[in-house]
């Protein structure tokens, strides 16, 4: 298994690529994901915070500087935000390996709503692992796509405490939830 | 009490990290894109972006921060005149009525924040709009704070009422609104006050407008807000109407903002080149 972070020196922010690799090693080793070469490129020109995953040898994850910035201090690196994001981002690549999610669209075919169900269940299964994450912050975002109402919230619930989902149950428990209130 | 209080002295506790408008800009990065795609282009905060709750949560702290050196500055006008001779008993009563407002704005941003899982402190304070309440002249505040930053204010709480619609949320649409018109009053009392008193002095005048000029200006940097899709923040006529802008008066803060996003643009166009 080998990590790789491009680039290795910075311009437009502080970060460190060492350090995102030794973050990177620790995750995929909580995950098991050590039979694979990944390679984490960083977009350092925009703040904005978009992964996307490109499936080969390596596994590449283009990531976008805000998923790893300290918000608080505008261009420094935060370790609970790396550590989020690439646990978010490695959960969904071990999602994408097991045959359990083999129905899931492609990344560029989810709808905001199988987004929101995806992440919901990578940043919960997190949070199991000792990661300090913002249950609230996620069920706001939750809600914005299946709306604001207790179905939603239930849907949510449900989510938060599954480990081992299949994308259809994950998908089912999203379309009961909105199909309830309409 | 000490008089003209300097920004640096602000009292935040060790949650908040105070940014200036140099650090901002410096940041040479940006979520703008020369891609002229109507899909990609788009930055405004809606909710069918991808990041919708995100931009959202980052805009409301932004908000709450706002709010509070909104207060101080409100406050210290109220503080910092003599009464009668630098500023009229009403002015210092409006200011005290605009302080009682934006307490209860901060408590109203605090409680939205918590209801969108955002923490205090979680992003920087920007205090350019504390910076713009410090001039000596009590003309020159209320058009830098109350006409152009207060103006922003209206901008923004239309922007956020109108996510919190689209999305259902209710809490967020309602809270915005009540807020919104509080922010429309106070403009209406910088607009109200700034023609009173220099009535018969078009030299202040003139200088008090240059000054909301530059405030408008440095709050459009980067092109944040402006009536194009592509900012993402939109500039709200309507409401900014009721204020006592007139018609020239917004196209004015149209264009500059406008002008903003094209210089960002052709800024991100020239880094691209030198970076690649």
């Amino acid at each position: 298994m080998t990590v790789e972070v491009t680039p290795t020196t910075f311009t437009y922010v502080y970060f460190d690529s060492a350090y995102i690799a030794r973050i990177a090693q620790r995750l995929i080793g909580l995950f098991h994901l050590e039979n694979h070469n990944i390679r984490i490129d960083i977009n350092e020109t925009t703040p904005l915070a978009k992964m996307h995953i490109e499936f080969g040898d390596p596994i590449v994850i283009n990531i976008q500087s805000g998923a790893f910035e300290d918000f608080s201090r505008p261009r420094q690196q935060s370790e609970p935000a790396t550590t989020q994001s690439l646990g978010r981002i490695l959960l969904k690549v071990r999602d994408r390996l097991s045959p359990e999610f083999a129905n899931a669209p492609a990344d560029e075919d989810l709808t905001l709503v199988q987004v929101a169900i995806w992440e919901t269940y990578c940043v919960a299964r997190l949070s199991r692992h000792d990661i300090d994450i913002n249950r609230q912050r996620w069920l706001y975002n939750f809600r914005n796509r299946h709306g604001f109402n207790d179905a939603s919230d239930r849907a949510f619930e449900k989510i938060w405490n599954s480990n081992d989902l299949t994308w259809e149950q994950l998908q089912n428990i999203s379309d009961t939830a909105i199909a309830l209130v309409q | 009490m000490r008089k003209f209080f300097p920004v640096e002295d602000l009292a935040r506790d060790e949650r908040f990290n105070q940014i200036t408008m140099n650090d901002r800009m410096a940041d040479q990065r940006t979520a703008i894109t020369t891609d002229s795609r109507p899909s990609r282009a788009a930055n405004r905060i809606v909710p069918s972006r991808g990041d919708a709750s995100d931009a959202a949560r980052g805009l409301m702290h932004g908000i709450f921060v706002g709010e509070i050196q909104a207060l101080e500055g409100a406050g210290r006008t109220c503080w910092d005149f003599t009464t009668g001779e630098e500023a009229p008993f009403e002015l210092k009563l409006d200011m005290a009525r605009q302080c009682w407002d934006e307490a209860r704005h901060v408590e109203i941003s605090i409680k939205l924040s918590d209801w969108m899982g955002s923490e205090i402190g979680e992003y920087a304070e920007n205090t350019v709009l504390f910076q713009a309440a410090c001039s000596s002249d009590p003309v020159l505040r209320l058009a830098g704070v109350n006409r152009a930053l207060e103006g922003l204010a209206i901008d923004v709480f239309t922007t956020m009422k109108e996510f919190g619609e689209v999305a259902g949320d209710q809490y967020l649409e309602f809270a915005e609104d009540w807020m919104l018109a509080d922010e429309v009053t106070h403009v209406k009392m910088g607009s109200d006050w700034l023609r009173k008193i220099t009535e018969n002095d078009p030299e202040r005048r003139k200088k008090a407008l240059d000054f909301q000029s530059v405030v408008d200006k440095l709050f459009s940097y980067g092109g944040t807000r402006s009536e194009s899709q592509e900012s993402p923040i939109g500039l709200a006529r309507r409401f900014r109407e009721l204020a006592g802008f007139d018609d020239q008066e917004i196209d004015v803060i149209a264009d500059l903002s406008l002008a903003a996003l094209e210089e960002r643009k052709a800024a991100v166009l020239e880094a691209q080149a030198a970076h690649n």
